[in-house]
């Protein structure tokens, strides 16, 4: 009886814990958002922490991200080419390339590489400015650290990347023009009819919010749970830990979510 | 130190535990009040800060970040910044923890007489220091 | 100069660049530039056409349905669309045939038999034909499939037949009725106006099969160069319908049979036992037609199978 009674406490204090940490993150983006509104927020000052976000996240590991863009896709397109040419489904062959890399994979590896270069290096840094009392010492100068510290880290990843994905994935388009058809401009018609029948309105829109949604994730998450973390030094790697688990976990759903919109 | 907790929202504060932003150097650190309080412009916040930073005849640290600072040049920056608050009080809160070493009260009112403020800096510290302050 | 600002800006330059040149190409591809075609078809049935259906030019999509309405005379008029440069395959000769497989989605072939034949104009209005095989067979098993639900809810182990039989004297009470012998025996006039009407289902069907086994005979000898494995599986198609027409006329018979008995009840009950069986039999029969057609079918539709 007594161990019944722990476990659905157990389990009652995770679901509290649960949604203490939903709650707080919402409320975080509503904060952010209603910040947004603000015609204060716009000016020159916030306008260059968000470039300097802009460059750290995407500029800077650019031409790896489209090195390792470059050779995924390769790798793909490839392996889908080959078995569908063992299936005779040749002629599903480009559509199945440009949906699964895209479509899926590309925006998903993105966020997996923003999350774990910036999403944790954002996780540290708000964690150790909790625990330093750098934030305390903002709170003091009554400045409010939303709109140069926190803002420009959400609208940075966000930026990044949906313009890193866009990026890939007509990285990817090229190359799979050129593993189907080669380098001659004879498969342009049929490319063209296929790119035009898979990249419907809705679908654009649906790529675009996803990433938007895999750039506010890799951001928001790792500034909520660093805002967290206790005042101890020693809680910093325990606080990074548990956004990048978290932002794992949402990047996860919102694919799962995406996909679930898309074919059911 | 209750006494200094309970200080009431009109006092600016210099102190250990209100440190400066550690990623950005000491002008921004400064120039991060007129800017976001006061909404005052980038380039007239920038020359607010070097201002203060001139009068109290330390120009040269605009560009350090804290780690590269020395305690006096640490606590210069704070001090600048608590002061470009233009709060009506200004309190030191235990000076010895941050200007470990230099002999602080005779820095403290050099600072002092440089800046030429209205109003006057109250210190806090402990009791057993006071002989310092007799000198 | 500041470095930092000159790499961001460098890169959301180029980004906004290709963004916009992808736009553009999506939206030339999508024929956002271009004009679009319209041609209406008229058709006898809308079964199976939904917007968004495709109308294909030797297997490559060159167009889509968009609406679907009725015309002043209760017709039905599809709406097509199709970017102008697709328009040219469209010929004033060209035939529009729906095509309804029993596997995958309905779409609407185009076939224009002479490219150098006058090109529709915009707005047209074209007939929208039927193929006849994907049309015939579906609805054939469909209607089998109605008669054996019929049969076999009349024969069921615990059915009304079987508690009849078992209480033969209320039967005798009951031989008055309208449907005589065959209301004694079901116990009620529905219940055998449902037997008599899958007596008249069964004629009905009858009469189809003797129809599809003259087809098969004409598939099957008609000399234009059938694919050997067609022709096989054509024949065993024949073989089946002929067998399924056989089991039927028997059950037929039996039941014309049954209906007409009325002075001997004792035979009338063993008729009535044989029917059953003979029910049985042909349901078993039909029933493995129909999965044979089902399983066969996707051959028999091979291109060249032109009905006559």
């Amino acid at each position: 009886m007594n161990f019944l009674a722990a476990s659905i406490e157990s389990l009652g204090a995770k679901v509290v814990g649960w949604f203490t940490v939903g709650y707080g993150m919402f409320a975080f983006l509503a904060k952010a958002g209603l910040l947004l509104l603000e015609p204060a927020t716009w000016n020159r000052a916030t306008f260059d922490v968000v470039v300097k976000q802009i460059y750290f996240t995407a500029v800077q590991i650019l031409h790896v991200f489209l090195g390792y863009a470059l050779v995924i896709s390769w790798l793909i397109i490839t392996i889908i080419l080959s078995t569908a040419r063992d299936f005779g489904l040749t002629e599903f062959a480009s559509e199945m390339t440009i949906r699964v890399l895209v479509l899926e994979l590309l925006p998903f590896l993105t966020a997996l590489f923003v999350a774990l270069r910036s999403g944790s290096a954002i996780n540290t840094e708000v964690a150790l400015m909790q625990v330093n009392n750098e934030l305390d010492a903002l709170a003091h100068c009554k400045v409010p650290p939303m709109q140069f510290e926190f803002l420009p880290r959400l609208i940075g990843g966000v930026v990044s990347v949906v313009t890193l994905a866009g990026l890939a994935g007509l990285l990817a388009l090229l190359m799979g023009y050129l593993a189907i058809y080669g380098m001659n401009v004879a498969g342009f018609e049929p490319y063209t009819r296929t790119i035009a029948k898979i990249f419907d309105f809705r679908i654009m829109a649906g790529l675009i919010a996803k990433c938007a949604l895999f750039g506010l994730a890799v951001t928001l998450i790792p500034v909520t749970a660093g805002l967290e973390t206790p005042k101890k030094l020693f809680m910093v790697p325990v606080s990074v830990l548990r956004g990048m688990m978290r932002v794992f976990f949402a990047i996860v759903a919102i694919e799962v979510v995406s996909l679930a919109l898309k074919y059911i | 130190m209750a006494a200094v907790d309970a200080l009431p929202d009109d006092v600016a504060r210099v102190a250990l535990d209100l440190p400066l932003r550690a990623n950005l150097s000491a002008l921004d650190n400064i120039a991060l009040i007129p800017l976001y309080q006061r909404h005052y412009s980038a380039a007239e916040s920038s020359r607010l800060a070097q201002a203060m930073l001139d009068q109290l005849g330390y120009a040269g640290i605009a560009p350090l970040r804290d780690p590269d600072m020395t305690p006096a040049q640490r606590f210069v920056t704070k001090l600048a910044r608590a002061l470009i608050l233009k709060r009506p009080r200004l309190v030191i809160d235990r000076p010895g923890a941050m200007l470990y070493d230099v002999a602080y009260p005779s820095f403290i009112r050099q600072l002092a007489v440089q800046a030429e403020m209205t109003g006057t800096w109250e210190i806090f510290d402990f009791s057993w220091n006071q002989a310092l302050y007799q000198a | 100069m500041n470095k930092l600002h000159f790499k961001v800006g460098l890169f959301a330059a180029a980004s906004l660049v290709l963004a916009a040149v992808f736009i553009v190409y999506l939206l030339h591809a999508r024929g956002f530039f271009e004009k679009t075609f319209h041609l209406q078809l008229a058709a006898a049935s809308a079964d199976g056409v939904a917007p968004g259906v495709p109308v294909v030019f030797s297997g490559i999509e060159i167009g889509r349905v968009t609406t679907l309405g009725l015309n002043e005379n209760g017709g039905i008029i599809i709406h097509t669309e199709f970017l102008s440069r697709n328009a040219k395959w469209l010929k004033e000769n060209s035939s529009f045939t729906l095509d309804k497989p029993i596997v995958g989605g309905a779409k609407i072939r185009v076939d224009s038999p002479d490219l150098r034949a006058p090109a529709l104009p915009d707005n047209a209005t074209m007939l929208l034909l039927t193929s006849d095989i994907s049309k015939e067979i579906p609805a054939l098993v469909e209607r089998v499939k109605a008669i054996l639900a019929n049969v076999e809810y009349l024969t069921r182990k615990d059915g009304e037949i079987n508690a009849t039989l078992a209480n033969v004297k209320t039967v005798t009470g009951r031989m008055t009725g309208e449907y005589g012998v065959l209301e004694g025996v079901l116990g009620s006039p529905e219940k055998a106006r449902a037997v008599t009407d899958s007596l008249d289902k069964t004629r009905a069907l009858i009469a189809k099969l003797d129809a599809m086994t003259a087809k098969t005979d004409q598939w099957l000898f008609a000399q234009d160069g059938m694919a050997e494995q067609t022709k096989a599986s054509l024949a065993q198609v024949r073989l089946m319908l002929n067998d399924a027409q056989s089991s039927l006329k028997k059950a037929d018979a039996v039941m014309a049979n049954a209906v007409e008995i009325s002075a001997n009840v004792k035979d009338g009950t063993q008729d009535i036992a044989k029917l059953r069986a003979e029910i049985d039999d042909a349901v078993r029969k039909a029933n493995g037609l129909i999965n044979e057609i089902n399983k066969k079918w996707p051959f028999a539709r091979e291109p060249e199978v032109k009905l006559p």
